[in-house]
């Protein structure tokens, strides 16, 4: 069932997922093809090069479905109901098209593209509640979400015994024992070697005015609300997930790094994978510069031993546009810190 | 709701499978999916969007070929900003697959009040549900017991065909049980019903 699929340079992918990838895509253009289409059967998807051939299909279809849309409000009552089942497939169709095509199309024209077909769906929606008031299964799904709950403040749950957090929250059915971490600290240098330590994930959290040296590898780093603090870690051979911190700077390897809420902040990063920020501002991004003795192995062991530039090619979630987000920036050269020895762990 | 007869029809000589992959974000989906299907892990980025995996799935019992199934597997972002997406993907969904980052004990009330909401979903009613206690491998990862009793799955809805499997995208453990049992469990309500 694989290995026929013939391999006309599909432009973004090499390696081992290539050929998975055009069996795949040859399926779905099988699929495409055998789909009755008002305007001519589309080129089978595997044909796409760029990203210019993908939009204008997808563009064309859109077009196609938006004004058999506006068409229903003309059609005959009797075929309302098979107009909108046969819209409803053309978007299903566009949308899986999207989700193959996604392997190499730049994220802007995914979301832009996912974007583009909810709106679809809903005004689907939209319009057949209006035209078939006694529709059986309409989309009736008001967000029923509360809004996320405020974080509290500081002061409500000092008991400063670096219990976790979540066992605070008091819905947590379980009694969870202490993780490694530092929380609940002050103007303090907090500093901890993990090598030889079989450490799993490590928590940052509720630290104001602190600096945070961390010598060695952990699989998982969380922080949580910090304030004026800097950061200083080994890498991390999962991911990094940071969420509210303001007036910050941190320097850490990771697979992965999430950013969320995070206010006027520097990050000196060394990833894999494109980092990404939600809901944040003033967020600025350099090269990761920490030293300790040692460090080169480390970052070898985590699979960090080289510079990626992808400390630069960060995903804004909340930013839907071409254009560069205004919620972060490449820190300029001149405004940077020199590389920073934390080899002498205690200050 | 006669074009949706016809699709099940359709998908029922096919034997493909519909299942539907969320949870919140940095829980490990996409390293799943990418894991039971053979490839390489190491470089993946938080999803912007979603993607689709099609898997050919074959099933032995005791050595004997028991049958062979497409499986479609969305794997649809969690991040905040897109988890409102989740909801355009809910038509027709046979197995929905929750997964939980087990390290991450601060972001459980977030997890619990998510799958709550999904639940609720009518057109997830009938759908298998396969929760993921995933990152077993890190020290300090709750277990699928305690996961359970965090997520008071005990209290579900009775008619819900459900389980909770501890796994490991990292190490692959556990993968294999958790896809057995949904794949088992989607048949014997679809395809053996003829
Ligand atoms: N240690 C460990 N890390 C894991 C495991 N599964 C996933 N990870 C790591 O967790 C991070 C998040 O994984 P993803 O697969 O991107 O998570 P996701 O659920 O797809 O996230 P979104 O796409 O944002 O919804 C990555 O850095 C993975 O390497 C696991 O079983 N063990
Ligand atoms: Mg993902």
């Amino acid at each position: 069932m694989e290995g026929e699929a013939d391999g006309s340079d599909s432009a973004a992918d090499v390696s081992a997922l290539g050929k998975k990838h055009l069996a795949m895509l040859e399926r779905l253009s099988n699929r495409h093809q055998s789909r009755p289409d008002k305007s001519g059967s589309p080129p089978p998807a595997a044909s796409f090069e760029s990203t210019s051939s993908f939009l204008s299909l997808f563009n064309e279809s859109r077009m196609s479905i938006e004004s058999r849309l506006a068409q229903c409000r003309l059609a005959d009552r009797s075929l309302l109901q098979l107009n909108f089942d046969e819209i409803s497939a053309s978007i299903a169709n566009l949308e899986k098209l999207v989700a193959e095509s996604s392997y190499y199309l730049p994220p802007y024209e995914v979301r832009s593209s996912l974007k583009t077909i909810s709106d679809l769906k809903q005004a689907l929606d939209n319009l057949s509640s209006e035209l078939i008031p006694k529709k059986k299964f309409s989309f009736k799904n008001k967000p029923a979400r509360k809004e996320p709950t405020a974080p509290s403040s500081k002061g409500a749950e000092a008991d400063g015994h670096g219990s976790r957090p979540a066992a605070k929250a008091g819905s947590l059915a379980v009694a969870v024992p202490d993780s490694p971490g530092f929380r609940n600290r002050a103007n303090e240098v907090l500093a901890k070697d993990v090598r030889g330590l079989e450490v799993g994930e490590f928590t940052l959290s509720d630290l104001e005015s602190c600096e945070v040296r961390l010598i060695g590898c952990t699989r998982a780093l969380f922080v949580h609300r910090l304030r004026n603090c800097r950061v200083y870690a080994g890498p991390v051979t999962g991911s990094v997930l940071i969420e509210e911190a303001e007036d910050c700077v941190f320097l850490l390897a990771s697979h992965q790094i999430r950013i969320h809420n995070a206010k006027a902040s520097d990050f000196y990063l060394r990833v894999r994978s494109r980092p990404i920020i939600e809901d944040c501002t003033g967020a600025r991004f350099a090269p990761y510069r920490l030293n300790y003795r040692g460090i080169e192995q480390d970052l070898e062991d985590a699979a960090l031993g080289e510079e990626t530039g992808n400390w630069s090619k960060v995903d804004d979630f909340k930013w839907l546009r071409a254009a560069q987000s205004p919620n972060w920036s490449v820190l300029p050269e001149n405004e940077r810190i020199g590389t920073v020895d934390i080899s002498e762990l205690s200050a | 709701m006669g074009l949706l007869s016809i699709i099940r029809k359709i998908k029922r000589k096919e034997k493909e499978m519909r299942i539907l992959m969320v949870g919140l974000d940095n829980s490990g989906k996409t390293t799943i999916v990418l894991k039971i299907n053979g490839e390489d892990t190491s470089v993946i980025s938080p999803t912007l969007g979603f993607n689709i995996k099609t898997i050919t799935y074959q099933k032995y019992v005791q050595l004997m070929f028991c049958g062979r199934y497409t499986l479609n597997i969305w794997d649809v972002g969690g991040q905040k900003t897109i988890r409102s997406y989740w909801r355009n993907y809910f038509e027709q969904t046979d197995g929905l697959i929750w997964v939980v980052d087990s390290s991450d004990l601060r972001r459980l009330d977030d997890c619990k009040m998510e799958l709550d909401n999904l639940l609720k979903e009518e057109r997830l009613s009938g759908a298998s549900l396969l929760i993921f206690a995933n990152k077993q491998d890190i020290k300090g990862a709750l277990t699928p017991a305690e996961i359970a009793k965090v997520l008071n799955l005990e209290a579900m809805d009775k008619t819900r065909h459900w389980k909770i499997v501890g796994c490991s995208a990292y190490t692959g453990e556990g993968l294999l049980e958790g896809f057995d049992w949904l794949v088992q469990d989607i048949a014997s309500r679809i395809y053996m019903l003829e």
